[in-house]
C-alpha cells in the first residue's frame, strides 16, 4: 500500500504544482497566438487505439486537417487501456489534451465537474449543428444545456447471425424475442455451439431491461430491482440456465461476442458496426447476416452507443483545438473518418451522402438509430453498471434467483451514490 | 567541544540531505498528506476543494458493502495464502539443500518464477485458466472436472492464489536456502546419533532453528498479500469481478481514488484502514512466534 500510496500522492503533488505553473503560461500563449499568426501551434488528440484500419484512417484525417491548417500541428495520443482513468487523472494534474474522445457513457459526470469546455461559443453556422442526429447530440449536453462535445460516430446494436448454422437448423432469421429463444434452442449444439452468445453486462441489456416498463434509473438513482425490469430480464437468465441455449463469451473461452461469433461457437450474437470490421480481417471467411434486433412485446429497440470529441477546459490552444473539433466532426472531416464504414457519421447529410443505409451488413445497424437508446442516463450510471454486472453474472451463473441479486445490487449502488454526495 | 558536536551533526545532516529530501517528497510528505486527505471531502476534477469532513470518511466503511466483502475477500486471500506459500519455501529450500545431483539447476529453475513481472505472468496465466486452456485440458486429461477460471465468482480468487503461491514461495525459498546454510551440522550429526530419521531432522531440527527466518517470512508474505492488487486488477480488467469475487482492498481503494469522481477522501481513508490492519495483524503475528520461542 505504501508504494502504492507513494505513486499516487506524488502524482497528484506533481500535478497540483504543474497546474500551478500552467494556469501562469496560459495568458502568455494566448497573447503569442494572437500576435504572431504565422507561430506553429501544437494540439494533442488524445483518444483510444482501434484497429489498425481505423488507426490509418485517423491519420488521413488528420493529414487532410493539417494540409488544411498549415500552422496547426496535432499530435496524437493513444491510451489503450483504462482510458477513463487515465485522462481523469492527467486532467486533475493540469496534463490534460487539448482535445480528447469521450464516451457518452461518461459525459454527464465529465461534463459536471467543469472540466470540459462549453462549445456553443465557437459554433458558426457554417458548422451546422442541425446537421447532427439530435439524440446523439442532446447526449452532450449539459444541465446548462450548453453543447461540451460533438458526437464523432455511433453505432447501434443489431442480430449477427451465422447463415450457414441457420441453414443447416433449417430455421428462420427470428423477428420477435419469443421466436429467438425458439430459435437458439434448435441451433445450439451442446457445449459446441450455443445458440445465442450474451453478454451479461448492462450496456447490452439496459433496452431489454427497460422493455417491459421498468426502470433501470430513477432520479439518478438505481431502480433495477423493479419486479418489470426482472421479468424482462428474466428469459436471459432462462435461456441459460434452462435452455443452455445462451452462454457468455468466457464460457467458451472468447474474450467477446464477435469472437465467440467468428469462432463458432455462438449462432447468434448481438453487436454493433464494430464487429463487421473485426470479422472480415479476422474470420474472412465466415458468411453471416445482420438484421434488426427481434422486438419485444412488438417493440422495435436497441442501444445507441456514441463518442465524442471534447475541448479540455485548460487548454492553451482553444482556438486550435475548437479548429480541430470542427474540422473532425464537420462535414469534410466526418466523411474521410467513417468512409470505410468503421464507424457510422453522426451527421445526417454524410450519412445520406455516404449510404450505409444500403449496406446490407450495415442496413440494420442504421435502421436502429431511429428507435435507440443512447447508453447514458445521468452522473451515476457508471456506480449503477458496475453494480448491477457484478450481481447480475452471479443470477446469469444460477447462484441465486435474479431478483435476490438485483436487490442487493440496487441497494449497495444507492448506498454508494449516497456516500459520494 | 558543543560547538565542534553541532557542526558535525551539520555536516552529517547536509549528506544526508538529498535522501531526507527524496524520503520527505515520497514517503513522508504523501503519508501526511494521505492522513490529511482521509478527513476531508476532495473534489480533484474541475475545481480542486477540500472540505472538511471529519470522520465521515471512517463512518461510511462500516455500511459499505463492497468493503466488507473486499475485506473478507483479502483475509480470505491471506489466510490461505500466507501459511501455503511459507510451507512450500521450506519445503522446496529443504529439498534444494539436501545434496541432490544438479540442485544448482533446480534453484535456478525454482527462482525463475519470481523474476518474471507479475503483469506478465498474470495474463501469461489467464491464457492458461481459459475454459479452453491448459489447466482445463490438462484436468481433463486426468478425469476431474473443469473450471470457468475467469468467469466463476466461486474460483476466481482461488486461481490467483494458485499462481500468486507459484510466484512468490520461490522468493521466500532463498531466505529460507540462506539461512539454512547456517545451521551447524554438529546439530544434526547430534539428531543422527539420537537416532532421528530425515523427517524427525526436518521437524525438530531445521524448523525450529529456521524460527525467526519464519517469522520474517510470514510478516512480508502477510504484508504482500494484504496488499494484493495487480493480479486481481488484471483478471477482472479493474472491476473487481465477477461478482466481486476478486475484489481486495487495494483495488476498491484504486476504484474509489481513480474510477469515482469526487472520492478520494473516501480511497485515503481506505488506505489509511488497511495499513492499521496490516499492523495489527504484524503485531498478532510477532506475538505468536515471540512466545513459541520462549521454551
Amino acid at each position: 500500500m505504501k508504494k502504492w500510496l507513494a505513486i499516487g500522492m506524488s502524482t497528484m503533488l506533481f500535478g497540483s504544482a504543474l497546474a500551478g505553473c500552467s494556469s501562469g503560461e496560459e495568458k502568455t500563449a494566448g497573447k503569442e497566438t494572437s500576435g504572431t499568426k504565422n507561430e506553429k501551434v501544437e494540439v494533442t488528440l488524445a483518444g483510444w487505439g482501434g484497429n489498425p484500419t481505423e488507426q490509418k484512417l485517423l491519420q488521413q484525417t488528420l493529414d487532410e486537417f493539417q494540409k488544411k491548417y498549415p500552422n496547426i500541428k496535432v499530435k496524437y495520443e493513444v491510451i489503450s487501456d483504462q482510458y477513463m482513468d487515465v485522462i481523469k487523472t492527467r486532467l486533475v494534474g493540469g496534463e490534460g489534451p487539448d482535445v480528447f474522445y469521450l464516451d457518452a457513457f461518461e459525459a454527464p459526470a465529465l461534463i459536471k465537474t467543469g472540466a470540459l469546455e462549453p462549445l456553443d461559443k465557437y459554433v458558426t453556422d457554417d458548422f451546422d449543428i442541425n446537421d447532427f442526429e439530435k439524440p446523439l447530440l442532446d447526449a452532450f449536453k449539459g444541465e446548462d444545456g450548453k453543447i461540451y462535445g460533438f458526437p464523432k460516430d455511433y453505432s447501434t446494436l443489431a442480430l449477427f447471425y451465422n447463415k450457414k448454422m441457420f441453414e443447416e437448423a433449417g430455421v428462420e432469421v427470428p423477428k420477435t424475442w419469443d421466436e429467438l429463444r425458439e430459435v437458439a434452442k434448435k441451433l445450439t449444439k451442446g457445449t459446441q455451439v450455443y445458440g445465442f452468445g450474451v453478454a451479461p453486462e448492462l450496456a447490452r441489456l439496459y433496452y431489454i431491461a427497460e422493455s417491459k416498463g421498468g426502470k433501470v434509473v430513477t432520479d439518478n438513482k438505481a431502480s433495477f430491482a423493479d419486479p418489470k425490469v426482472v421479468e424482462a430480464l428474466q428469459p436471459i437468465v432462462d435461456m441459460h440456465l434452462k435452455d443452455k441455449s445462451a452462454a457468455q463469451p468466457s464460457e467458451v473461452g472468447a474474450n467477446w461476442g464477435g469472437e465467440m461469433f467468428g469462432q463458432g461457437k455462438a449462432a447468434m450474437v448481438i453487436e454493433g458496426n464494430w464487429a463487421i470490421p473485426f470479422l472480415k480481417d479476422t474470420f474472412p471467411n465466415l458468411e453471416y447476416g445482420t438484421a434488426e434486433i427481434p422486438t419485444i412485446n412488438g417493440k422495435k429497440a436497441t442501444m445507441a452507443y456514441t463518442v465524442a470529441y471534447v475541448m479540455n477546459k485548460n487548454s492553451q490552444k482553444k482556438e486550435a483545438a475548437w479548429k480541430l473539433i470542427s474540422f473532425l466532426t464537420g462535414k469534410e472531416g466526418m466523411k474521410i473518418w467513417t468512409s470505410k464504414g468503421l464507424a457510422l457519421p453522426t451527421r445526417k447529410s454524410v450519412a445520406a451522402e455516404l449510404g450505409f443505409d444500403k449496406d446490407p451488413l450495415r442496413a440494420p445497424i442504421v435502421a436502429g438509430a431511429s428507435y435507440a437508446t443512447v447508453w447514458q442516463n445521468g452522473t451515476n450510471l457508471p456506480i449503477i453498471t458496475n453494480n448491477f454486472n457484478n450481481q447480475f453474472v452471479s443470477a446469469f451463473l444460477g447462484q441465486r434467483p435474479l431478483a435476490d441479486a438485483l436487490k442487493e445490487a440496487q441497494e449497495t449502488a444507492n448506498k454508494e451514490i449516497e456516500g459520494n454526495k | 567541544m558543543r560547538k565542534k558536536a553541532w557542526r558535525e551533526a551539520g555536516t552529517g545532516y547536509l549528506l544526508l540531505s538529498p535522501t531526507l529530501f527524496v524520503l520527505l517528497l515520497f514517503i513522508i510528505g504523501p503519508i501526511l498528506f494521505a492522513i490529511f486527505l482521509a478527513f476531508h471531502k476532495v473534489q480533484l476534477l474541475g475545481t480542486t476543494t477540500f472540505e472538511f469532513v471529519g470522520f465521515d470518511n471512517f463512518k461510511r466503511m462500516t455500511g459499505d458493502l463492497r468493503a466488507k466483502i473486499a475485506l473478507w475477500n483479502t483475509v480470505k486471500y491471506v489466510v490461505l495464502v500466507v501459511p501455503c506459500q511459507t510451507m512450500l519455501a521450506l519445503v522446496l529450500a529443504a529439498t534444494l539443500n539436501a545434496g541432490l545431483k544438479g540442485q544448482k539447476f533446480f534453484r535456478i529453475v525454482y527462482f525463475l518464477p519470481t523474476l518474471t513481472s507479475s503483469a506478465v505472468l498474470t495474463l501469461i496465466f489467464m491464457w492458461m485458466y481459459n475454459q479452453n486452456g491448459l489447466i482445463n485440458d490438462l484436468l481433463q486429461a486426468v478425469g476431474l472436472p473443469t473450471y470457468n477460471w475467469l468467469g466463476d465468482p466461486k474460483v476466481a480468487l482461488n486461481a490467483i492464489m494458485v499462481m500468486n503461491i507459484w510466484s512468490t514461495a520461490p522468493f521466500f525459498m532463498v531466505i529460507y536456502l540462506a539461512a539454512l546454510q547456517d545451521i551447524p551440522d554438529s546439530l544434526y550429526e547430534a539428531a543422527e546419533l539420537d537416532g532421528a530419521n530425515a523427517i524427525q531432522k526436518f521437524w525438530y531440527v531445521t524448523v525450529p532453528y529456521l524460527r525467526p527466518v519464519t517469522s520474517f517470512v510470514v510478516i512480508m508474505g502477510l504484508i504482500g498479500t494484504f496488499q494484493l492488487f495487480d493480479q486481481s486488477y488484471i483478471f477482472s480488467a479493474g472491476s473487481g469481478g465477477p461478482n466481486n469475487s476478486t475484489l481486495t482492498v487495494v483495488l476498491l481503494i484504486y476504484q474509489y481514488a481513480f474510477k469515482t469522481l469526487g472520492t478520494m477522501g473516501y480511497a485515503a481513508a481506505l488506505a489509511f484502514a488497511l495499513a492499521i490492519i496490516i499492523l495489527i495483524a504484524t503485531l498478532v503475528q510477532r506475538r505468536f512466534s515471540k512466545e513459541e520461542s520462549l521454551y
